[in-house]
């Protein structure tokens, strides 16, 4: 694991992430107003002293706003991406040790799950639910758990077949033995490259829906919304929009550093690919 | 070839039949049933339109006869009418008593978002190739390490955010393109090369946009297969051979190289539908993503509906068109196949 300080981009990754995770951490203590307190005289102020990132068309100081919504992206992420991992990890586990008509039934199901447009699917769901952020991370934790079954199912089927894991079968270890004690921590490599990327993609896709208006509900503050706020005002108000896309962009960026980072390092094959 | 496309197209039917139960469920995860949430969300929901849904998904009958009832419409392609005041129908086109045409709402909607991601496609295509082969050329010099940073921002990069840091530059500061909507106010009086023109000039911003951001995958999958095949024995004997570099790199490793591509693009469809949200209620492109969104939205249940399965279909149709492609430009594949009937 310290292999990863002399990965110059993955380090940069960690470091980016990090400060995000204190900026969230730390933001009752950084933000010098209340994020929902409207200031009806201090509408759209240019960055200043006061308001380092301006304030936006109900006087809320951005910076504040941008704080908080880090928690929310933060939560967003580690939550959603909890969600796919746990549903990837037990179905993989599943279909790789078991095969036959259950490893058939969970990858048709994988299948089927790749070829409706994930988007639509996350739109409709939300739409015969409420948009909130409970329902954004249960729904994209539902959606994007497909990459992750097929990880671990390939990782198992191969695993099931080494001589140390047969070994125990015929000392007449239990499946459940095989399962947690051989073969899952030893697929968990891939696992958790795939878990890094699947935070950047979560947080990117939290944020759209967001824009859209279809995740987190005002007045809860979230980089999404705030760049709601930045395209109606965008010709008056550019700090309304370019603070929050710079956020997501490098947290983003963060997470898709340390992910291509950590590829690099536990697969010997890729020496040169990413 | 023949038997190959029979089984391909049979195995469709099974994934039709999971990706209808999906949908299907997704509509009954609305808490109590769904007029109920209908009525919370809008206002004005009147009981007579919640009697018309109740009417068109056979609420009163146990779910598993619902499902049987609305897959049976499905088969039919009768996706039904939208519960806006217009009623159109979602689907296809349809003739009323008098013989006046309505034309169905995905029937009109769905050329658009074709059109835009087919242009997008090329463009990224003619761009991303290029770059992915001087970044494998040039490995781990500064052409490449331009390259990979590049992607890495591509990667990461908001579409939304980009298309509205733009929208305001070429937009609004230099009124360069239109940022709304498809076509000028006096659309109708210009000549057809000038209503052409004005499309394309419309669909600019929306489709060069997506393009931009989703070059950074394809040329990453260049690269990395160049590579892998630069290092190839074949590769070798061409070179030992006393080929030109420009023939080994275009005559022999990029052919194979290019072969996952397709792939590649047949995976990415449903990527290119669902992706088409944002970027068409940015720039008010009447397509398929904005018809959804307004349809979700309004809670007009069977657009949504009729969407999600017609996006699915198409889905599974391009991702059939691509094995097959693949199979075609395959030789070792082609002969496979040949053999194996």
């Amino acid at each position: 694991m310290y292999k990863i300080f002399k990965h110059p981009l993955a380090c940069a990754g960690l470091v980016m992430i990090l400060m995000m995770m204190l900026l969230a951490l730390c933001a009752p203590w950084l933000s010098p107003y209340d994020p929902n307190a409207i200031q009806v005289k201090q509408i759209l102020l240019a960055p200043s002293s006061l308001h380092w990132m301006g304030t936006d068309g109900l006087g809320r100081d951005v910076w504040s706003r941008m704080l908080y919504g880090s928690r929310i992206s933060l939560l967003v992420g580690l939550v959603a991406v909890g969600i796919s991992t746990l549903i990837g990890v037990i179905l993989g586990a599943i279909a790789g040790f078991y095969r036959g008509w259950v490893d058939t039934v969970i990858m048709r199901l994988v299948d089927i799950m790749l070829s409706i447009p994930s988007f639509f699917l996350i739109l409709a769901v939300i739409a015969f639910l409420t948009p909130s952020i409970t329902n954004v991370m249960i729904v994209i934790g539902l959606t994007s758990w497909m990459g992750v079954t097929r990880l671990v199912r390939a990782e198992f089927l191969s695993l099931r077949q080494r001589e140390f894991v047969l070994a125990s079968s015929a000392m007449g270890a239990s499946d459940v033995r095989m399962i947690f004690i051989h073969c899952l921590p030893n697929s968990l490599t891939p696992v958790l490259v795939s878990v890094v990327l699947g935070i950047a993609s979560a947080v990117l896709l939290e944020s759209g829906l967001s824009f859209l208006g279809l995740g987190v509900q005002a007045p809860q503050a979230s980089w999404g919304n705030i760049l709601t706020d930045g395209k109606e005002y965008i010709q008056f108000a550019w700090w309304l929009s370019v603070f929050p896309g710079l956020a997501i962009l490098i947290t983003v960026l963060g997470y898709n550093l340390l992910g291509e980072g950590l590829r690099e390092l536990f697969d010997p094959r890729s020496n040169h690919t990413r | 070839m023949l038997n190959y496309l029979i089984k391909r197209l049979l195995w469709m039917i099974p994934m039709l039949i999971g990706i209808s139960l999906i949908s299907f469920f997704v509509m009954h995860l609305a808490p109590g049933d769904i007029t109920s949430t209908e009525a919370a969300f809008n206002p004005k929901s009147s009981e007579e339109s919640r009697q018309k849904l109740r009417a068109l998904y056979h609420l009163d009958q146990p779910v598993m006869v619902q499902y049987g009832l609305w897959l049976k419409r499905m088969v039919q392609l009768d996706f039904g009418h939208s519960f806006a005041s217009h009623q159109k129908p979602v689907f296809w086109a349809e003739k009323n008593a008098n013989g006046d045409i309505t034309k169905g709402m995905i029937q009109e909607a769905l050329p658009i978002t074709l059109l835009m991601n087919v242009l997008g496609l090329f463009i990224t295509l003619i761009l991303a190739v290029p770059l992915g082969i001087l970044a494998s050329k040039r490995y781990h010099q500064w052409p490449d390490r331009v390259i990979t940073l590049f992607n890495f921002i591509g990667f990461s990069i908001p579409g939304f955010w980009l298309s509205l840091l733009l929208m305001y530059w070429i937009g609004v500061i230099h009124p360069w393109f239109p940022i709304s909507g498809l076509h000028s106010l006096n659309y109708e009086q210009l000549s057809s090369w000038q209503q052409v023109q004005d499309v394309l000039m419309h669909l600019f911003m929306p489709v060069v946009i997506p393009a931009l951001t989703g070059l950074a995958s394809i040329t990453l999958f260049v690269k990395n297969g160049m590579l892998d095949v630069l290092n190839l024995d074949y590769v070798l004997t061409a070179r030992a051979k006393g080929l030109s570099d420009r023939a080994v790199t275009y005559r022999h490793a990029l052919r194979n190289a290019l072969l996952p591509l397709i792939t590649i693009i047949g995976l990415s469809i449903p990527g290119l539908i669902g992706g088409s949200v944002i970027a068409e209620t940015i720039f008010a492109i009447p397509g398929m993503g904005k018809l959804f969104y307004d349809a979700v939205m309004m809670r007009d249940f069977p657009v949504v509906m009729g969407i999600l399965t017609i996006g699915s279909a198409l889905t599974l149709l391009g991702n059939l068109c691509a094995d097959l492609a693949y199979a075609w430009a395959d030789p070792r594949l082609r002969r496979g196949i040949a053999t194996a009937q």
